[in-house]
């Protein structure tokens, strides 16, 4: 799970373009919409590609989103849960 | 009914963002040059920079510099001229699109290649609520967007409107544009682009964001008396005569002519032409060896001749005889665009 | 007293039809053109959209322009609906006649880029299709194939670039720069922008249902349509026929997200209100509304609640008709425009296809069958483009302007 988490910061600040942020900058539980990191509806569908291109799962509705990348733990939890690569 | 220049920002080749009148040139020499860059930080957000391109950045830029130059904080028009639009976005999405055979592709490259993504950022950046459009065509994408300004303006549809002329040039469409001879093979020095009698020009890119009033005061540059935009002139000097006279004008009132050559051995000939029969005796000068040619360059050149009437100077290095300027009362642009689309602009000091 | 704005001719090209005639015949046979795709050669054939039924090399040939000549998917919708609009109003273009021509286009000549884009990095073989990439270059085929335009323009702000169109058209006309103008726009499907479309999440997977509470997203589609603008002095000249005016029009920029509308379609209302004030009509004087209504969660709701803050308790019957021709992009501004010109004539009101469920925060529900003998004497036609770009117009009938 760790190696995951750590794969998943890196991989979320290239393809959002985090410019300045470091992986040790993210909180493993805090929001990464709204307040926290402050992503918005389009970074939602950049990581719906993500966990397809990376992980293999097909979101088919963008409305969960919200739900699997409320944090980073809760992103990660899913994609060990579902994992199909 | 004339229009008045309150401010202007623009980011080019040459150093000429935050300066005021004309900076020292820089000279190049090889085909294809890329902008002298301002740091962005100050004018937008992290979160909202990582997401942009060049071209964004750049007008957004442009747009907050004419802001402070015009002291105009609120524009009630934001007008766009561009030929390629967000062209870096657009090559990488398609870019993807076909590497990955039409899969995994990222929404952020689609969604800020459309051409009107300048106009629309600058907008939520100020939020901007007014009359909003993009011009997308060629040369003379630029003159299009003011075209559209002056009519609101002449219907009292806005008393101050930004209008801007924004153009990248990637890598990748610098050679797509060499394979169709655009560019020049090889460039000695740009200060002498006009000189090689060859054809082809000098690949720049740049943005230009002018902010127009229906009010002159003491920061105006120069008033835009009439602008016509033409498609295919049977005669381009009977077009220039019955313009200046439908303007109360003939050319022996013009002070100066800014000309919109590039250095094309062929596609200056119409202007050496014109100059020759129709203002022999008066100052001729240019600007796209400064700025690079690309397809809205035609708001550097209005960058040039509104200084030139502020300050009451013509740079040597870029006058094209050594007739006297005299009062700089009227100026009038000239541009082409593959001697299809042919602008002209009548600028006067306030 | 500012000048009039007259229409005097419609052209239009789309998956219900390619000509006015076969476009209002499927409206009242309520026959929609979105189906599996045929000419677009995409990994996606399973998207639903709407093409127009006619090959390139059939539209070639409809066209008399042979093989030799480098063309694009959107010049040649783009011709082919230029060419009834003028026969429509029976004009030739002529520069004696001050005539413009203003076209909406974003992919312009995406269609031939995507295929070729490797051979443009790597050899000579279509150096002939970057010429024609850009949006300018496809807007000069169509009015050199016709000659005689004077001003020649494009427009590209994405879903409302045609409406944009007109609206600069008009200004041209009221301005007295031009006498006549052919404004619209056209868009043909590109692999780019269904793709782009895509990977927004927001293309139905069955025929789209516009203002529907399940709705699940859009049908793209692809056409070409254009009106002939045309000032009072130049009709009589020619003693032309008038089919309508455009009596107000209003542009406004939401200024919220690049591609969401604001929760309160605040820029949507401005552009409705701005058409309303310009015409001298207050709400309760329009009969129809064409919507927008792609039948996206987002476009629907936001431009539900502002037809409610500006009509009020007034609201008029409105419909979209994208799950008809699909949205056509940037051409939908003047393929809907034409729509509701023909709503108007003809006394109709297009049905909003597949609605069942009215969506919760919305007081009203869109009509969802045919109506016909139906008095319209004014019509809005509402088009918003991606960055917020608002635009709405209304036409009327020319006895009851008041």
């Amino acid at each position: 799970m760790e190696a995951l988490i750590s794969e998943l910061k890196e991989e979320i600040i290239k393809v959002l373009n985090l410019e300045g942020v470091k992986p040790e900058d993210i909180d493993n539980d805090a929001p990464l919409f709204g307040d926290g990191l402050g992503l918005d509806s389009i970074d939602a569908l950049e990581l719906i590609v993500l966990l397809e291109k990376n992980y293999g799962i097909k979101l088919e509705d963008p409305g969960k989103g919200r739900e699997i990348f409320g944090s980073i733990n809760t992103f990660a939890k899913y994609i060990s849960e579902n994992q199909k690569k | 009914m004339s229009i008045y220049i309150q401010g202007i920002g623009n980011i080019s080749i040459q150093n000429t963002f935050n300066q005021t009148g004309f900076p020292e040139p820089v000279w190049y020499n090889e085909p294809y040059v890329r902008c002298i860059d301002p740091d962005f930080k100050p004018f937008i957000s992290p979160n909202e920079s990582r997401r942009m391109s060049k071209v964004i950045k750049r007008a957004i830029a442009s747009a907050k510099a004419s802001i402070t130059d015009s002291g105009i904080e609120m524009p009630d028009a934001i007008i766009s001229g561009t030929g390629l639009g967000c062209i870096a976005d657009t090559e990488k999405f398609l870019s993807a699109m076909i590497d990955n055979d039409e899969k995994f592709l990222q929404p952020t490259f689609f969604i800020q290649s459309t051409h009107n993504t300048i106009s629309s950022q600058i907008a939520i950046n100020l939020k901007c609520h007014g009359h909003n459009n993009t011009f997308v065509h060629g040369g003379i994408s630029f003159e299009c967007a003011l075209t559209e300004a002056l009519l609101l303006f002449a219907g009292n549809k806005v008393k101050t409107a930004l209008v801007g002329g924004y153009d990248e040039m990637t890598p990748s469409y610098f050679r797509l544009l060499d394979r169709i001879s655009f560019w020049k093979k090889e460039i000695a020095s740009s200060a002498e682009l006009n000189l090689s009698n060859t054809i082809g020009t000098l690949a720049g890119e740049g943005s230009v964001s002018v902010m127009l009033s229906d009010k002159k005061n003491e920061k105006t540059y120069a008033a835009i008396d009439a602008l016509e935009v033409l498609y295919k002139p049977e005669n381009f000097e009977t077009a220039i005569k019955d313009f200046l006279i439908r303007n109360g004008k003939t050319t022996r009132d013009i002070d100066l002519i800014v000309l919109g050559m590039n250095g094309d051995v062929k596609g200056d000939e119409i202007y050496k032409t014109t100059a020759a029969n129709l203002f022999e005796n008066k100052a001729q000068a240019w600007y796209k060896h400064l700025s690079g040619e690309y397809f809205s360059s035609s708001g550097f050149g209005l960058w040039f001749a509104a200084n030139c009437i502020k300050y009451r100077m013509l740079p040597k290095y870029t006058a094209l005889n050594s007739k006297s300027v005299g009062e700089f009362q009227n100026v009038l642009l000239l541009n082409h665009y593959q001697n299809k689309n042919y602008s002209l602009i009548l600028l006067s000091a306030c | 007293m500012p000048k009039q704005v007259l229409v005097t001719g419609l052209g239009i090209v789309s998956g219900i039809g390619i000509s006015v005639q076969e476009t209002l015949a499927s409206l009242l046979a309520v026959k929609s053109g979105v189906g599996v795709l045929k000419y677009l050669q995409t990994n996606h054939k399973d998207i639903p959209c709407s093409e127009v039924q006619l090959s390139d090399l059939q539209m070639r040939t409809m066209l008399s322009i042979p093989d030799s000549v480098p063309m694009n998917r959107t010049s040649l919708l783009g011709i082919l609906a230029a060419k009834n609009a003028l026969a429509n109003a029976n004009i030739i273009p002529d520069r004696a006649l001050r005539i413009g021509f203003i076209s909406g286009t974003t992919v312009g000549g995406m269609e031939k880029s995507e295929q070729y884009y490797k051979d443009f990095l790597e050899n000579d073989k279509y150096n002939e299709y970057i010429k024609i990439h850009d949006c300018g270059a496809c807007t000069e085929i169509i009015a050199d194939y016709f000659g005689g335009f004077s001003y020649v323009s494009t427009i590209s702000t994405a879903c409302s670039s045609a409406a944009n169109a007109i609206v600069l058209g008009s200004n041209l006309i009221k301005q007295g720069i031009l006498d006549c103008v052919v404004a619209g726009g056209t868009e043909c499907l590109t692999k780019f922008h269904l793709n782009g479309f895509k990977t927004l999440m927001i293309l139905d997977k069955v025929q789209c249902r516009p203002f529907d509470a399940n709705r699940a997203g859009l049908n793209l589609g692809e056409g070409a349509a254009y009106i002939v603008l045309e000032s009072e002095e130049s009709i009589k000249s020619r003693n032309a026929k008038v089919l309508c005016k455009v009596s107000g029009y209003g542009n406004a920029c939401d200024a919220y997200h690049q591609t969401a509308s604001s929760p309160d379609g605040k820029g949507a209302a401005l552009a409705m209100q701005y058409a309303l004030d310009m015409s001298g009509l207050i709400p309760s004087d329009i009969d129809y509304i064409n919507a927008h209504g792609t039948g996206t969660t987002n476009n629907d709701e936001s431009e539900g609640v502002a037809i409610m803050n500006v009509f009020g308790i007034t609201i008029p019957p409105v419909s979209s008709t994208k799950a008809f021709t699909g949205h056509t992009t940037s051409a939908s501004g003047s393929v809907e425009a034409i729509i509701s010109i023909l709503a108007m004539q003809e006394g109709f009101l297009p049905p909003n296809l597949n609605f069942k469920n009215q969506i919760e925060k919305l007081s009203f529900a869109p009509v969802s069958e045919l109506r016909q003998n139906v008095k319209i004497n004014h019509v809005m036609s509402n088009s918003f483009g991606f960055g917020g770009n608002n635009t709405a117009i209304i036409f009327s009938k020319l006895q009851e302007i008041k």
